[in-house]
């Protein structure tokens, strides 16, 4: 046991007192007991994104998608009569806050749910202390998969949703089959290339050559060069961030038009288009889930309340979609069970959630805790939009392993033998993925 | 092959005039008055973000250029009286100092512009390129930045061996104490060196926000290479700016070209590393009279 000397703890009680007189009207654990006095009324939702620092770029839109679905919950009655409250922190773009933000929100606050985090290298250090203190994170991404947590529920897409279709229809509809690849120097690149590669031996396309380069540099002249001599029909892009707006300004400013060579990319959004001006980006083209000029009624509404509440120039995106839907699939779970324990909305409440989302209907996988999504291929037009030149018919099954790479893996979490290994307390099983090998 | 190498060669130029463009700041500053700039990549980036300002009221990148070089030397001029003259000898100190300016600039921008990446057109008579070898034109804006990199470097050699406030700036830089015995105001020395210095940033963020991505975190990778080309090329002496760009680019470009980027970058740093292992001052390095 440790002594409290005398000295220390007069200290102690200096700086405590000196604490309330500095914090004038309402020092922190008055706040707290308020807060707890306050609890039964509300239902505390966490959310997760970085509002300083370099993914703040974009993280602070998802924050913003958030908080306008919550608050178009909470305009419409709340879930089980009660508000939902935003619990909102700053993990300030570093790994190792994100995990001690996620401890705060769920020990301290202790948030029903949490919607956030946008990188992987996130996600992967939030994931341990959400499956040890038994958290719900709902995780609005496309990632590279190759993973299933109990307590994640993954609400982006994975790479097969957006290259299966994607991929072929180059070969086919625009009649490229050389790839040139070009990509970060990181693991999403390189998963998603993994497939393409894959892909493109399935549909008799052929890579000419694969290239990585180092995050955050903006340099590419020698790439491009590269990419002229190399006697390729297509780019594919899978460089990230800045990265993104250097490549097509420079692309464009070599002489390289969209009908020489046009960049086919899985993650190049209107966001980024903004950023390098349409006249960059016009011509070239994008696969994801959603754009914002998809034609639905819903996302009419989505994209008018959004401006409404951010600002007419402010742009949505896929992801900051699948933020949005986010947190409808939560207050739909919540009902669906009446209850805000976190194994009822794991096990009943948040598996086979429907809900009618900009994009379309969107459903959580029963098994996998991804999203059942639609596929759509746009090209950049003039005016900084995508036009949708291809919309799949049928939604599409999240697959975090493709079989055509990883035949003998998948996870299952409506597996009994699955769940009652997750049942086990987690000092026993560690093991919360779910995952099985057949 | 060897057409590819040689377009190559010359985008390489381009890349270090880059390079000169957005050390040369930092080079002035850090050699006369031994500051060593944290900040430098943030000036920069309030370079670009001018630029995105005179674009969106109807200028272009010309107009940018002086409009850059007069709100960044401005703003030098806050900080240098506001902070950094009162730390001047204590180096530890100035670094820190200036890496808190630096934060704060950051934070500023992204409260009055907005987190999200900012957008800088290309000036419209610079578009398109001319043929020189090989499939690819070589566009007019990398052109352009090579003349900006070669008239900077000139101007500054001009300030420094042509005019009177230039025989002071030597005269400091050689020994400052005896220089201030003979009547030269070594305190307005300062001042000047970094005004003028932040000013070149200022300029560097406006010609390089047309071909690259604006944003508040943009500056970070122009101030490492920036220290890369000081380190490589030796501080306090201008050849050894250009020495230090025109070796660190080329061997880049060329480098990446063989191999690929990542090879490329990490040759460029065994390099850097090898070369100050035998050349601790780097390449033009100043060894000081005794």
């Amino acid at each position: 046991m440790r002594k409290i000397k005398r000295r220390t703890f007069l200290q102690s009680c200096a700086a405590g007192m000196g604490g309330i007189l500095a914090g004038g009207t309402a020092p922190y654990f008055f706040t707290r007991s308020i807060a707890r006095a306050a609890e039964g009324a509300t239902i505390k939702v966490g959310i997760l994104h970085s509002l300083s620092g370099t993914i703040a770029i974009i993280e602070s839109s998802l924050h913003n998608a958030e908080l306008l679905a919550i608050e178009e919950i909470n305009a419409k009655g709340g879930v089980l009569g009660k508000k939902l409250q935003p619990v909102v922190e700053d993990p300030q773009s570093m790994v190792q806050v994100f995990a001690e933000k996620a401890k705060k929100l769920l020990l301290e606050d202790k948030v029903v749910a949490v919607l956030g985090c946008y990188t992987s290298a996130s996600r992967q250090s939030v994931l341990p202390v959400f499956e040890q203190h038994n958290g719900v994170l709902l995780y609005p991404t496309l990632y590279e998969a190759q993973e299933c947590s109990k307590n994640c529920f993954y609400t982006g897409a994975v790479p097969s949703q957006q290259l299966d279709d994607f991929v072929p229809w180059i070969i086919n509809t625009l009649g490229r089959k050389k790839f040139y690849l070009i990509g970060a120097n990181y693991i999403y690149p390189k998963e998603t290339n993994r497939e393409v590669k894959a892909l493109l031996h399935k549909h008799g396309g052929q890579t000419v050559a694969e290239e990585y380069s180092p995050l955050g540099a903006t340099e590419f002249s020698t790439n491009i060069n590269k990419i002229a001599s190399s006697g390729c029909d297509v780019v594919f892009s899978d460089l990230v961030g800045d990265q993104i707006v250097a490549f097509y300004k420079q692309y464009r400013e070599f002489g390289i038009t969209a009908k020489d060579i046009p960049i086919c990319s899985p993650i190049t959004t209107e966001q980024e288009i903004a950023a390098m001006g349409p006249e960059n980006a016009a011509g070239h083209y994008t696969s994801f889930d959603y754009f914002q000029s998809v034609g639905t009624p819903q996302n009419k509404v989505f994209v008018d309340r959004y401006k409404a509440r951010y600002g007419k120039n402010a742009v949505t995106n896929a992801v900051m979609q699948a933020a949005y839907f986010s947190a409808f699939f939560l207050a739909q779970a919540i009902e669906k069970v009446r209850s805000t324990d976190a194994d009822a909305l794991i096990y009943e409440g948040l598996p086979g959630q429907e809900f009618l989302a900009p994009e379309g209907l969107v459903k959580i996988d029963e098994k996998n805790h991804h999203t059942w999504l639609w596929p759509r291929i746009g090209r950049a037009n003039e005016q900084g939009q995508f036009d949708v030149v291809w919309t799949r018919k049928n939604w599409v099954r999240p697959q975090p392993w493709v079989p055509y790479l990883y035949p003998n893996k998948t996870c299952d979490f409506s597996d009994k033998r699955v769940v009652e290994r997750l049942k086990k307390p987690w000092s026993q099983e560690k093991d919360r993925s779910g995952t099985i090998n057949m | 092959m060897t057409q590819s190498i040689i377009t190559q060669f010359l985008s390489g130029f381009s890349v270090v005039a880059i390079l000169i463009i957005a050390a040369l700041g930092l080079a002035i500053i850090f050699g006369v008055a031994g500051v060593i700039n944290m900040a430098h990549g943030e000036f920069i980036m309030v370079g670009a973000y001018t630029a995105a300002v005179v674009g969106k009221l109807g200028g272009n990148t010309l107009v940018a250029i002086p409009v850059a070089f007069v709100t960044v030397g401005l703003l030098g001029l806050l900080i240098e009286r506001g902070i950094v003259q009162w730390i001047y000898d204590r180096p530890l100190e100035t670094l820190l100092a200036t890496w808190g300016v630096g934060i704060i600039l950051q934070t500023v921008t992204k409260l009055i512009f907005g987190p999200e990446l900012y957008y800088v057109g290309s000036p419209k008579f610079l578009a398109g390129g001319f043929r020189v070898i090989g499939r690819l034109p070589f566009p007019w804006y990398r052109l352009f930045l090579v003349i900006v990199a070669i008239l900077l470097l000139a101007l500054v050699f001009h300030v420094i061996f042509k005019t009177n406030l230039g025989l002071e700036v030597r005269a400091v830089r050689r020994n400052r104490a005896i220089a201030g015995c003979l009547g030269i105001d070594t305190a307005r020395v300062d001042m000047a060196v970094f005004v003028f210095g932040s000013g070149l940033a200022g300029i560097a963020g406006a010609v390089l926000a047309p071909i690259k991505s604006v944003s508040t975190a943009m500056g970070f990778p122009y101030a490492v290479d920036s220290f890369m080309v000081l380190v490589l090329g030796g501080v306090g002496n201008l050849w050894g700016v250009a020495a230090g760009a025109g070796l660190i680019g080329e061997a880049e470009t060329v480098l990446s070209f063989i191999f690929n980027n990542v090879i490329g970058r990490l040759l460029v740093f065994l390099f850097i590393v090898v070369t100050i292992r035998l050349v601790p001052k780097g390449i033009f390095g100043y060894y000081e009279r005794r």
